[in-house]
């Protein structure tokens, strides 16, 4: 059974693995409307709408794993278009994909087989070297790695 | 050097850990075979022939002492007694067991180092001038920008599914000797009124259509680096062909959306992010820089002096040290390059004794540091002129001091068929026989500058296009045979080479390279190079020469 992992856990916008059972319902692009009250499947190519913004949801489905046009799609929403909403990723979403989805804004994303991966996979690195939507600034700004802190 | 701090060090002791786990995964069948290969291709670890392949990543080339003797240490432990330098300047091990690639990359996780995206559709290890910081014809040292990318390309959220593999390599000397035309991005680093300032070449690339990269930017800001190449890449990931590996990289997009269209595209996506926290602050900058700083070079007084009198007393010296030693920046400092080009040694294999004498011969005759050029030989970027005398000597005795740099004998090649999946014809047979007949060295030395390059595939891992005499292995219903071009370039003035017509048998193939040095031979004015001479009379005579008596 498809199972929903939430991947940002609202109190300090790290991944905490917890499921909340049901995908949410999502209508493709040409079909939605505002008063539907439904979300929006969008596909990784599609050229994004002001009026998108306007709904709860936002699925982005990934055509194969290894695409990963998805996750500058949910950048964009993020980060171009500020998009407040839950972004979900769907289709063939793999679970070492996952660390990628959450640093590009997704908020959850649809296990296929429903199968929560550990904690390892869901967050292999305790850091990264860039900004993303989880870490405005890149990790050099943030350690201060700059000319005074050359080890010796 | 750039060292790690605490940072870089638990980054690459997480990804040992991360990529331990994705084995142990896939060992116990919870990952499929299309799956782990993803992940493990990220990891520079490739299923090939005969066995599995870890390429080790060697940021821009340099190696310390310490490193190098840990890939010795991983050749005799875990290979078979050696290692192969690529034209990516990392080294390749061919014989690792799948199950021991995690307790290798703790191993190389002790002395800073890693095999994060050496394959794979991501940002591969960025490359430049293995002379750089040294050369004696550098405007701005390019290995800080170098750094900089790797950190920010590592993991990148957005960039690291991308449609195909990418390259990058940056230039600041002169003589671009980092093949930047060939790149998806070529970066050429300038100071222009006391700021640093980058060229941006975008499109470049080898493979099935070998193409000049194009200039979509000029004089950018070093402090624009960064989100300049964000706007790029997402220009890429977005819209770049997945439907075709054949035509999957940037070059395809490029063109497809013209260099204006791209650029435009770009600039639109550019205005978005410039000035965004990736942003680098001078601090950022300084602080990298400072990594980089020029070492304290001991004075060498009667050094140059020494040099030449060693010169004139052993004329075998001389003509190695004509070919394979290279002005250093800091007078009384030489480059010296150590061929891996012996005939009957795979270009580009090293053993595990080779890779330990280095290491000491750096800490002697140099200052701890080695380089891996894409020519697949090491560089020793730091030695005093009056010790290249004992380097020479020392490097007879392993085999490291053919005095053949640039020459016909030192072929850039590819494993080919031996070991890798991927080729459709041996390539290391080839480059010997060729070897093999130009053991004069009168004769070597009067062709003169002279680039082959042998790729087993259309992949070109041994860049053919940019031979000057390039080879390529092609499969003709199940027989190997081989294509020959003349005429390209990987330098300043880059090109792509002409195919000369049919393909040959691999017996074949040293007969034809004879003829068509005979060609140059006959044809050349005064001290005319190779490459001169086929730009200037063209492919036709050697077409002639080689297909008339060949019939």
């Amino acid at each position: 059974m498809p199972k929903l992992l939430k991947l940002i856990d609202d109190a300090n916008g790290t991944s905490n693995g917890a499921t909340n059972g049901t995908p949410p319902q999502l209508e493709p692009a040409g079909q939605w409307t505002p008063e539907s009250g439904k979300g929006i499947e969008l596909s990784v190519d599609a050229e994004i709408e002001e009026r998108f913004l306007a709904a709860p949801a936002i699925g982005i489905e990934f055509p194969a794993f290894n695409d990963g046009r998805g996750l500058s799609q949910a950048v964009l929403l993020r980060s171009r278009h500020g998009y407040q909403g839950d972004l979900v990723a769907t289709g063939a979403v793999q679970p070492d994909i996952l660390h990628y989805m959450r640093r590009c804004g997704f908020s959850a994303a649809v296990l296929p087989n429903g199968d929560v991966p550990d904690q390892q996979t869901l967050a292999p690195y305790s850091d990264y070297y860039q900004a993303c939507a989880t870490e405005p600034e890149p990790v050099s700004r943030r350690i201060g790695r700059g000319a005074s802190n050359i080890p010796t | 050097m750039y060292r790690y701090d605490t940072f870089d060090q638990q980054f690459v002791d997480e990804r040992v850990a991360h990529f331990r786990s994705q084995t142990e995964r896939y060992l116990a069948g919870e990952l499929s075979d299309d799956e782990f290969l993803q992940l493990r291709l990220r990891n520079g670890l490739y299923i090939q022939r005969l066995a599995p392949m870890l390429r080790v990543a060697v940021p821009y080339g340099t190696l310390s002492s310490r490193q190098l003797r840990m890939l010795a240490h991983i050749a005799r432990h875990y290979d078979r007694g050696y290692g192969h330098l690529s034209t990516r300047q990392n080294m390749q091990f061919n014989w690792p067991e799948l199950a021991e690639v995690p307790d290798i990359l703790a191993d190389l996780a002790t002395v800073q180092m890693h095999a994060i995206q050496t394959s794979g559709n991501c940002i591969r290890n960025v490359t430049t001038d293995e002379f750089a910081g040294v050369a004696a014809d550098e405007a701005v040292d390019p290995r800080p920008y170098c750094e900089l990318i790797r950190q920010w390309s590592t993991s990148h959220p957005e960039f690291d599914w991308l449609p195909r593999k990418f390259k990058i390599a940056i230039s600041g000397a002169d003589d671009d000797r980092a093949a930047v035309n060939v790149h998806d991005i070529g970066l050429l680093v300038r100071r222009r009124d006391g700021e640093t300032v980058f060229d941006v070449l975008a499109g470049g690339g080898l493979g099935r259509t070998p193409v000049i990269g194009l200039l979509i930017r000029e004089a950018l800001p070093v402090r624009h680096l960064l989100t300049y190449l964000e706007a790029i890449m997402r220009v890429y990931n977005r819209f770049g062909r997945r439907d075709n590996k054949y035509k999957a990289r940037i070059k395809i997009l490029v063109r497809a959306m013209t260099a204006e269209g791209f650029k435009a595209r770009v600039d639109e996506e550019w205005a978005h992010l410039k000035g965004s926290p990736s942003t680098l602050t001078d601090d950022q900058v300084a602080g990298m820089e400072a990594h980089f700083q020029p070492p304290e070079y001991p004075e060498r007084p009667g050094a140059t002096a020494a040099l030449a009198a060693d010169r004139l007393k052993d004329a075998d010296f001389a003509r190695w040290v004509r070919h394979n030693v290279s002005p250093h920046k800091q007078a009384g400092y030489a480059i010296a390059t150590l061929s891996t080009k012996e005939t009957g040694t795979p270009p580009g294999d090293v053993s595990d004794r080779q890779m330990e004498a280095v290491a000491d011969w750096a800490e002697a005759y140099g200052l701890g540091e080695i380089r891996i050029s894409h020519q697949q030989n090491f560089v020793l970027p730091d030695v005093g002129q009056d010790q290249l005398y004992a380097l020479w000597q020392a490097a007879q005795a392993e085999r490291l001091a053919a005095p053949n740099r640039g020459l016909a004998t030192d072929i850039i090649c590819c494993p080919g068929g031996d070991y890798c999946s991927l080729a459709n014809a041996k390539s290391i047979p080839v480059a010997e026989a060729i070897q093999a007949q130009l053991e004069d060295y009168d004769y070597l030395h009067d062709l003169g500058e002279l680039d082959i390059n042998i790729s087993g595939c259309m992949n070109a891992c041994g860049h053919h296009h940019v031979g000057h005499i390039g080879i390529l292995g092609v499969d003709k219903k199940g027989r190997e045979y081989y294509q020959v071009s003349i005429g390209g370039h990987s330098g300043n003035d880059a090109s792509v080479g002409q195919i000369i017509g049919p393909s040959f048998f691999r017996d074949d193939v040293p007969r034809v390279i004879r003829r068509i040095f005979d060609v140059y031979l006959a044809q050349r004015v005064e001290d005319e190079s190779f490459l001169h001479c086929v730009r200037r009379i063209g492919v036709e005579p050697f077409k002639v020469e080689v297909y008339a008596k060949a019939a």
